[in-house]
């Protein structure tokens, strides 16, 4: 039976590619399922694979990749599921396409990023070796409701799981917590470094006890509500950490660093060297959207993919660090951005943004951004056609400047497909 | 207009501000700074006293998730009483969503519970479980020449209004705090509760404007008429949602 769904699964995806219909990453899974609901768990008892979830808003892709990079320099086979095929679909296609026609999957380690409402359901099929939550953000409240009740579902899902060893980001209070009211082995990345930024943002999702809900301390604060904190009231704190620096991070920015520290860590626990880990951190390509460098009529164009507050935050700040002159804001509201654009009243525009910046704006709700930035003081001009107009803002930029995007989802498709030619997966 | 200025409540900042909701703190500023209005934003949380309160000429509450919306509640209690006088007073106020849902007489959960309220306005809210009602939506109202207000919603409670309370509009294209009557919000004085998020007044600008207007005018006991401001961004960007759900503006 398994045998056959493999043959098939291949075969649809194949064809799709072909086509071009666009979703080869995720029918076979589909498929799959429909015919044989226990697939999953007949495939895994039959591999001695190690598999590693990596759950959280913000940084599942990266940080995936950083731990396949790092694996794959030490001669370790792995699959990864490609970015935007989080959910039960995707994972059990990348099973399929990764497997070879006996139903074996001559892999190591399989790395699967999690949608974060899709954790409990995969779950149900797999019970991950590891799991990694990175943090827990406000993001698209329309598809995935409030984080409260993502937190909730998470700890109830972990507390059904039996050998996993939970690797947690201790400087988000939610996240934190799961570990401390879980059974489960759990160790701590999280950060020791002097700040600037001393009190969290009014704007901010978790500062308040997850254990009595009341007002936390910080004693620092990365950003947003990451940051040193404790509970006054019923004396709940940050864990101890296991981490909270590395010798070479791979990608610029604060937001970065967490994603870098999660996969030391999970490298370290899978018995890695540091040498190790840092040559083949060294090897790291962004994945596609990421800080990603394109190149374009000969100008370097960097695409930060910027989909919520907190996301789009890091971007602006990490862009002024490196210098960026020239930068373009694309605002989408598809189904896979989420329709609510409301969160962009939630970007710190107002300090972010240094007056010497020419700033654009494109995407299905421009105008939207383009308010949002008039409100912010901050003049701005709106491109009516991308393609057409990216020819005239490349000839003002100064010699090698770079040009930066920050697109949410669906506009960054968009805009590496024009800027590229090429059609995505 | 060098000489005004406004103190603008902003009530549970950290609490209350869960999507976005923070702009229509930011549209009142600017619009009061672009006409020479000085504003201060006076942040109403539990530690605030009533004098606190009372020193503000206009208020604004956001929406919240289940926990802090039942942090908020509890500290209310103890502001019932001040804020209830405020808005008897024709205190110009805006409510969105949980903050609306406060001001009502009780709160009917899916399973049934009757939750309390302030019961400061002629209203209750019921939630019938199941599906919330999130989605782009476009409302008529009375109150601003029948413009149109636009904006995204994303709730699960059915507001149902009592005799003594107006809507804010009646619903063009969404669902709204009522779907069943195709009624949006709510208007009783001088305060508007609504389920608006967008949040409702950038590309609302004239709702803004009717807010600082309203509490200029009960500050300083005169008519008031607010400088007209170049407002052809907020009518691109009405235009380009209302393109959308194919409703002429």
């Amino acid at each position: 039976m398994n045998f056959l769904l493999i043959i098939l699964g291949k075969t649809i995806s194949y064809i799709s590619k072909i086509l071009n219909l666009g979703h080869g990453s995720t029918w076979p899974g589909h498929i799959a399922l429909k015919l044989n609901n226990n697939f999953i768990n007949q495939f895994l008892s039959t591999n001695s694979l190690k598999v590693i979830f990596v759950v959280g808003t913000n940084g599942k892709t990266t940080t995936s990749k950083l731990i396949t990079t790092v694996l794959n320099k030490e001669n370790k086979k792995t699959l990864r599921n490609v970015s935007g095929a989080n959910l039960l679909n995707g994972v059990v296609s990348s099973i399929i396409l990764n497997s070879n026609l006996q139903g074996k999957l001559d892999k190591d380690y399989a790395v699967f990023e999690i949608d974060e409402n899709a954790l409990s359901q995969i779950s149900e099929y797999i019970e991950p070796d590891y799991l990694i939550i990175l943090n827990l953000f406000r993001d698209q409240l329309d598809r995935y409701g409030e984080i409260n009740t993502i937190a909730k579902r998470w700890t109830e899902t972990i507390s059904n799981f039996k050998k996993t060893i939970l690797i947690l980001n201790a400087d988000d209070p939610q996240v934190a917590y799961i570990g401390i009211n879980s059974k489960l082995k759990s160790y701590y990345f999280g950060l020791n470094e002097e700040t600037n930024r001393d009190t969290a943002n009014q704007s901010v999702d978790s500062i308040y006890c997850p254990k009595c809900n009341k007002r936390l301390n910080f004693e620092k604060v990365y950003f947003s509500h990451l940051g040193i904190w404790s509970c006054g009231n019923c004396k709940l704190m940050r864990p101890k950490l296991s981490i909270s620096k590395f010798r070479f991070l791979p990608l610029a920015g604060t937001y970065a660093i967490y994603d870098t520290l999660a996969c030391v860590l999970l490298c370290q626990k899978l018995g890695l060297t540091e040498k190790g880990i840092i040559s083949g951190l060294k090897t790291f390509k962004p994945a596609f959207g990421r800080q990603e460098d394109l190149k374009y009529e000969n100008t370097n164009v960097k695409i930060f993919l910027s989909k919520n507050p907190i996301s789009f935050n890091e971007s602006l700040d990490t862009v002024k660090k490196l210098g960026g002159k020239t930068l373009i804001l694309a605002l989408n509201d598809r189904i896979p951005d989420g329709l609510d654009v409301s969160w962009i009243w939630d970007i710190d525009f107002e300090t972010l943004i240094n007056k010497d910046m020419t700033i654009f704006v494109t995407g299905d709700r421009k105008f939207d951004m383009s308010l949002r930035l008039k409100y912010a003081d901050k003049f701005n001009q709106v491109i009516d056609n991308f393609s057409k107009d990216l020819d005239k803002i490349i000839e003002n930029l100064d010699k090698n400047e770079t040009l930066y995007i920050l697109p949410n989802y669906s506009a960054m498709l968009d805009i590496r497909k024009s800027l590229t030619g090429k059609k995505i997966l | 207009m060098k000489n005004y200025s406004l103190n603008i409540g902003w009530l549970y900042p950290e609490l209350m501000s869960t999507y976005g909701d923070k702009g229509n703190i930011i549209t009142l500023v600017k619009r009061c700074e672009w006409r020479g209005i000085k504003t201060e934003i006076k942040k109403i949380n539990e530690i605030s006293s009533d004098k606190d309160l009372l020193s503000c000429d206009l208020l604004v509450m956001g929406g919240a998730q289940d926990t802090e919306q039942e942090i908020v509640a509890e500290d209310l209690k103890k502001k019932k009483k001040t804020i209830s006088g405020m808005i008897e007073n024709k205190i110009p106020g805006l409510y969105i969503c949980g903050g609306f849902q406060y001001m009502g007489k009780f709160y009917k959960t899916a399973d049934g519970n009757k939750l309390p309220q302030l019961d400061i306005l002629d209203m209750h809210t019921e939630n019938p479980g199941g599906k919330r009602l999130i989605g782009n939506i476009i409302a008529q109202s009375w109150l601003f020449d029948n413009k149109k207000i636009i904006g995204f919603e994303n709730h699960g409670g059915r507001t149902i209004l009592g005799k003594n309370i107006k809507p804010l509009g009646i619903v063009i294209k969404g669902f709204g705090s009522n779907n069943l009557a195709k009624e949006e919000g709510a208007i009783y004085k001088n305060s508007i509760g609504t389920y608006f998020h967008g949040p409702i007044l950038p590309k609302n600008p004239f709702v803004a404007d009717f807010l600082i207007k309203t509490a200029l005018e009960l500050k300083y006991k005169q008519k008031i008429d607010l400088e007209e401001l170049d407002d052809s961004l907020e009518e691109k960007a009405r235009i380009q949602v209302a393109k959308k759900l194919s409703v002429t503006i």
